[in-house]
């Protein structure tokens, strides 16, 4: 089992955490990851689509002559990379215009094939529950865990949720905190957004998502949340103090990333998973992991 | 059939409390929601108050939310809300004013907000007498957002709104994406000057949800996008957006990548010591804990050079 | 009291229209209507409006289609003046921002559509009135006109033998409102919901004809109503564009044998076509859309997919849908020449509520929202013109207080019995269906007048139970059922009084068309609490 790692900028840049949590992790699944290096960012939802599609195409193209698909981490690269991987699929006049237009000086061509799936799909879809099962080594029996999946990962349909099977994709987070263990702190606002697009154009109504996403959580009685996408994780961890002061309340509420979640469970301690970088202080879910047997 | 509607109530005369009445009524099988309203308006309670217009699903005035979801109750039948038990409820919008029962307060929801787009075309001269020639692919487009019946089901879903009430909302934003990309109108960077000013399109986070919660498929998300991808390429003027685009647009031609510590310090402004001080805490924070990245230190990526090509050709073709 | 030059009561596409030429004669004008004008009737037209733009085409012979299709009844100047002015207004609307379908070059894409003998129907998909009215409401924001939304008209108010305003209740706060104004114009559509099952909007009950009625102007032609063939007939009936027959769709009876329809046949001779296949099959008659293709019925007639599947629950891209005709369009209303003068000085009348001649004894498929436009602008200069001549008026001001107490009065809280504006209404909507619709006859005349009688008596035996002011649909409900009666009776009289057949008019005991009597209009006024009965003959 193996793929073209796509890791994006945020888990080595804004959440450093995230990259060796996610290389460490699939080791012990045993899922081989080649990184793509030579690769641009995917945009992000900020560049325009004429710039970020042909950047975009380039990263499949490279994958493509690797023969591999893609794996992301982050849930906003994932939904970017399908977007515009839904409209060179679907427009093959659209994908010969960017490969001639873009791609063929360097000699590359994308013809349509790859596959991008992030981690959390990559589990359910190709790797397989069961085997996932048996690799547990610590059950994370008696903690309670709100997901929160990120916009991106959800919708749109077309390129998210293509068929009724993979609707499926919406829930997996929910399905995976039970898989491991943990009880589900449901929350209403899991499938939205962290606010973290708008921290530069309205930071007030960013931070105000914050408090209502994470202090939803709290109030459900979660001991963290859990996060496909560190973009999630920038504004629900990194600007929580904020969103508190803000808000005027107190919420405290650790924020996981997937692959550490995984980590725990796994087997790995929490210094392995890099949890005291977080902002929000994770010592309540370590001290709680350290009890579990 | 025998169901019972259980229905939200208010009354803006008596205490302007919410409560609920119930209504048990004899319809037919395949009776609308609005079959059983209209009938429960005429013989059990004529003070129950509800909007309806065309009967047929064409206007978009009756809009209630049916046992939770935001239906137009003209075409909503009763039977796909009654499997579990024969009763269902009816309450207004989530997130609007609400002025006596069912009726809720449109001009606050959306028509001041569409006003607020300048929603009319400023036509060009025309070049000659008869209709100006276009193809029928610009116009199809226009058709497909122009069947907008003014539902709101997406300032309903939307995930700004129940936030921040100003949010001039998808259904706004879609209405002014027809102008914008009208080739028949004037005006399009002044148009897109308002769009950018604060609650407009950069307020919103892209979340799609608009787009899942549109029951005409007009995908007011992406029509958003597609204004901001316009507004990036005429030129942000938003200030704080167009430095923060711009440092991420320049991270990336430069580098292939982000540089987030040039962008958080950028998108601040350099000169903004306000801001910058803001950063301040948080940065020390998260350099205490090893987290922030250092900005300008950002080292080039392998294939930077190919990735600044694409961008520079980009630029030039849609110039 | 608010004062203005130019009063419009009614936001459909020709209210909107004529509020913004009077704006741009420089007039203070403003719209009043009981719903968004977003929302309202206009919306719902679905085919094209005509205008002779093609190649082969000209305004003489768009004139000659409707002259034809008015059966005798129209007034060839008003007609003539109409066609020669339809594609200006068009052209208008084009840049105005409508999105008209194209053709190969560019241009306006013309559809075949009902008799019209050449393509000449321009259209947006199946949502032409839905589009049209956004660019009308568009571009009366951009006129700034200040717009009266959910003010519903309970009166006008006459100064001496002029017209001086209208009194208005405001759902929303409850109160009521008097508007004075140098000239008001009636644009509140047509009166259809008479008939139950009908193609209309709830709001499209008659008010401004009755309110004109009562304030002593001419109704005309009452007797017209247009039925249309290809209505889907469940309650509340969904119309299913002619446009899809000109573009390829089949009628077939129960047992699936097509119905031939010769080409150019007017709007009635196809509803006589489907009564007498159901007659004499004694069975139920579909439209076949498939033959259309499927693309194509996709692209041209997404509402109609989308609604039939959610209202029908039937797939027009995989089986034909049962149809019947149903009650459509007044082709009467308020008698006005063709800048919109009634016979009340100061009051103007556009749109479906009003009769001006163009339309005759029936209406041609795409005349109608071409007609607003049309006479929408004419209309608005006149009263424009009109108010900048016409001397102040002075605004009785006790009507306001009458009508305070009128209106206390009806609501008096006391129960009546088990009876209802709804179920009058539905007794009503039955009887017009039955005895006075597509084909009518003396006796179910009489018979519907003594009927209409008693209803009449049970109405004035109600009294709306709802006491509250703020947003009181019963008061509505109630005042729009007392405006449908009034005028369900003088459709009767109207129709017993005519003794022929042409156009929307059949008559089983009088089936021939009669020139030699019967080229005159019927016209009908209030006299002394009485109407009164009179006739002029077609101009022209
Ligand atoms: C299903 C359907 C399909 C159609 N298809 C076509 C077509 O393809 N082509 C075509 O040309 N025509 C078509 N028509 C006809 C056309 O849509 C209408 O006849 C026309 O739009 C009428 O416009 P109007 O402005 O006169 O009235 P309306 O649009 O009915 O507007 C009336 C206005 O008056 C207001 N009003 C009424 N009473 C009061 C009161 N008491 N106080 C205050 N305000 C009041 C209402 O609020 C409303 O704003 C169709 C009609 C229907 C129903
Ligand atoms: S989408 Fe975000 S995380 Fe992914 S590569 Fe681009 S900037 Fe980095
Ligand atoms: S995409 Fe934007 S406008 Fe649409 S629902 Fe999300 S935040 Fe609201
Ligand atoms: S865009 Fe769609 S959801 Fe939004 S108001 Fe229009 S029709 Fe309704």
């Amino acid at each position: 089992m193996k793929y073209a790692f796509y890791p994006g900028c945020v888990s080595r840049g804004g959440c450093p955490e995230l990259y060796p949590s996610a290389v460490k992790v699939s080791a012990k699944l045993d899922i081989e990851l080649e990184e793509l290096k030579d690769v641009g960012c995917t945009g992000a939802g900020v560049l325009p689509q004429y710039l970020s599609d042909p950047i975009n195409a380039r990263t499949f193209a490279k994958a493509e002559a690797m023969g591999l698909p893609i794996m992301t981490i982050c849930s906003t690269c994932q939904g970017v990379m399908s977007q515009a991987n839904y409209r060179l699929k679907a427009d093959p006049e659209y994908r010969t215009k960017i490969n001639k237009e873009y791609l063929s000086e360097e000699g590359l061509e994308y013809k349509g094939t790859t596959e991008v799936k992030h981690l959390l799909w990559v589990l359910f879809e190709d790797y397989g529950i069961e085997r996932l099962k048996s690799l547990l080594r610590k059950p994370l029996k008696g903690l309670r865990v709100s997901p929160f999946y990120g916009c991106y990962i959800r919708r749109p349909p077309e390129a998210i949720t293509p068929t009724k099977e993979l609707n499926r994709r919406k829930n997996y987070l929910d399905e995976l905190i039970e898989i491991l263990g943990a009880e589900l702190a449901d929350i209403s606002g899991k499938g939205k957004c962290c606010g973290f697009p708008i921290l530069t154009a309205n930071e007030e109504n960013s931070l105000a998502m914050v408090g209502k996403h994470t202090g939803e959580a709290k109030e459900k009685g979660a001991d963290f949340m859990v996060t496909p996408c560190p973009l999630c994780h920038l504004n629900l961890d990194g600007n929580q103090p904020r969103a508190e002061a803000q808000e005027g309340k107190e919420i405290g509420l650790p924020i996981l990333h997937l692959p550490q979640f995984l980590g725990l469970a796994l087997g790995f301690d929490p210094g392995e998973m890099n949890l005291k970088r977080h902002i929000v202080s994770t010592q309540p879910v370590e001290s709680k992991v350290s009890m579990l047997t | 059939m025998e169901v019972t509607f259980k229905v939200y109530r208010k009354d803006p005369e008596k205490d302007g409390k919410p409560g609920r009445s119930n209504y048990t009524i004899d319809i037919p099988e395949d009776a609308t929601v609005l079959d059983g309203l209209l009938k429960i308006r005429d013989e059990i309670d004529s003070t129950l108050a509800f909007r309806a217009s065309c009967l047929r699903g064409y206007c978009g005035d009756c809009l209630v939310r049916v046992s939770g979801r935001a239906r137009l109750s003209c075409v909503a039948k009763v039977t796909a809300f009654t499997q579990k038990a024969p009763e269902i409820s009816l309450d207004p919008l989530r997130i609007v004013p609400v002025i006596k029962d069912l009726v809720f307060d449109w001009d606050a929801f959306m028509w001041n907000k569409i006003r607020a787009v300048q929603p009319w075309l400023e036509p060009k001269e025309p070049a000659s007498d008869g209709e100006n020639l276009i193809p029928d692919a610009a116009m199809k487009d226009l058709r497909k957002v122009m069947s907008c019946y003014y539902c709101g089901m997406c300032d309903e879903g939307c995930t700004v709104l129940p936030v921040d009430f100003n949010f001039l909302g998808p259904a706004a934003l879609t209405k002014a994406y027809r102008f914008a990309f009208d080739p028949r109108g004037k005006e399009t960077r002044e148009r897109l000057k308002i769009l950018e000013e604060p609650k407009g399109i950069w307020d919103c986070v892209h979340c799609y949800e608009a787009d899942e919660h549109c029951p005409r498929g007009i995908e007011p998300t992406k029509r958003i996008i597609a204004l901001r991808d316009l507004a990036f390429k005429l030129g942000i003027t938003n200030e704080k957006v167009a430095r923060h685009h711009k440092s991420f647009a320049a991270s990336v031609k430069e580098s292939g990548w982000l540089d987030e510590g040039r962008l958080a310090i950028e998108s601040e402004g350099l000169t903004n010591i306000k801001g910058l001080m803001k950063l301040l805490p948080i940065a020390a924070r998260a350099m205490a804990r090893g987290k922030a990245p250092i900005p300008y230190l950002h080292p080039k990526r392998p294939g930077a050079d190919k990735i600044k090509k694409i961008f520079e050709k980009g630029e030039q073709e849609t110039k | 009291m608010q004062e203005f030059d130019v009063l419009v009561i009614g936001g459909g596409a020709s209210g909107l229209r004529a509020a913004i030429a009077a704006k741009h004669a420089g007039a203070k004008v403003a719209l009043i209507t009981k719903i968004h004008p977003l929302r309202t009737n206009s919306g719902l037209a679905q085919g094209g409006l005509n205008a002779p733009l093609g190649k082969g085409d000209s305004p003489e012979s768009f004139a000659e289609d409707t002259l034809l299709a008015g059966d005798g009844l129209c007034d060839r100047d008003v007609v003539r003046t109409f066609a020669a002015e339809a594609s200006k207004e068009i052209i208008w609307l084009e840049r105005m921002g409508v999105p008209f379908n194209r053709n190969g070059e560019g241009r306006i894409d013309l559809r075949p559509f009902g008799s019209n003998s050449k393509s000449r129907t321009c259209y947006t998909d199946d949502r032409t009135g839905h589009i049209v009215l956004q660019v009308l409401h568009e571009q009366a924001q951009r006129a700034e006109i200040p717009s009266l939304e959910e003010w519903f008209v309970t009166s006008l108010v006459a100064d001496g033998n002029s017209c001086a305003g209208a009194i208005a209740l405001s759902l929303r706060s409850g109160k009521l409102d008097s508007f004075s104004a140098r000239a008001v114009i009636l644009a509140t559509g047509g009166f259809t919901r008479l008939y139950l099952p009908s193609t209309v909007s709830l709001g499209t009950t008659g008010d401004g004809q009755s309110l004109a009625y009562s304030a002593g102007a001419r109704l005309m032609d009452m007797e017209m109503t247009q039925f249309h063939p290809t209505v889907f007939p469940r309650n509340p009936a969904l119309l299913i564009t002619e446009a899809a027959l000109s573009e390829g769709a089949v009628m077939v009876n129960q047992k699936g044998e097509p119905i031939r329809l010769a080409k150019g046949l007017s709007r009635e001779k196809i509803c006589l076509s489907i009564h007498n296949a159901m007659q004499n099959g004694g069975g139920s008659v579909s439209l076949d859309l498939r033959p259309i293709g499927k693309d194509k019925l996709l692209s041209r007639f997404p509402q109609t997919h989308e609604l039939v599947r959610g209202l029908a629950g039937l797939d027009i891209t995989k089986e034909p849908i049962p149809i019947r005709p149903v009650a459509h369009r007044s082709v009467g209303g308020i008698e006005t020449n063709a800048t919109g003068e009634t016979s009340l000085p100061g009051l103007f009348a556009v749109g479906e509520c009003a009769c001006n001649g163009l339309n005759g004894a029936g209406r041609l498929a795409g005349n109608t929202l071409t007609e607003a436009v049309v006479f929408g602008r004419k209309v608005g200069d006149a009263a424009a013109k009109y108010a900048k001549t016409a001397s102040k008026k002075s605004f009785p001001s006790a009507k306001l207080s009458d009508e305070e107490k009128a209106i206390t009065a009806l609501v008096s809280g006391s129960s009546s019995g088990g009876d209802s504006s709804g179920k009058i209404h539905a007794d009503l909507g039955r009887l017009m269906s039955e005895k006075v619709g597509l084909i009518r006859e003396q006796a179910g005349l009489q018979e519907a007048l003594d009927r209409i009688h008693r209803l009449k008596q049970r109405y004035r035996a109600l009294r709306v139970r709802n006491t509250s002011r703020i947003y009181n649909y019963e008061l509505t409900t109630y005042l729009e059922l007392g405006s449908m009666l009034t005028l369900a009776e003088i459709v009767a009289q109207a129709a017993l009084g005519r003794t022929e057949s042409r156009g929307a008019h059949q008559r089983a005991d009088f089936p021939q068309k009669d020139d030699r009597n019967w080229r005159n209009h019927t016209l009908v006024s209030l006299v002394q609490e009485e109407p009164r009965w009179d006739q002029k003959p077609v101009a022209g």
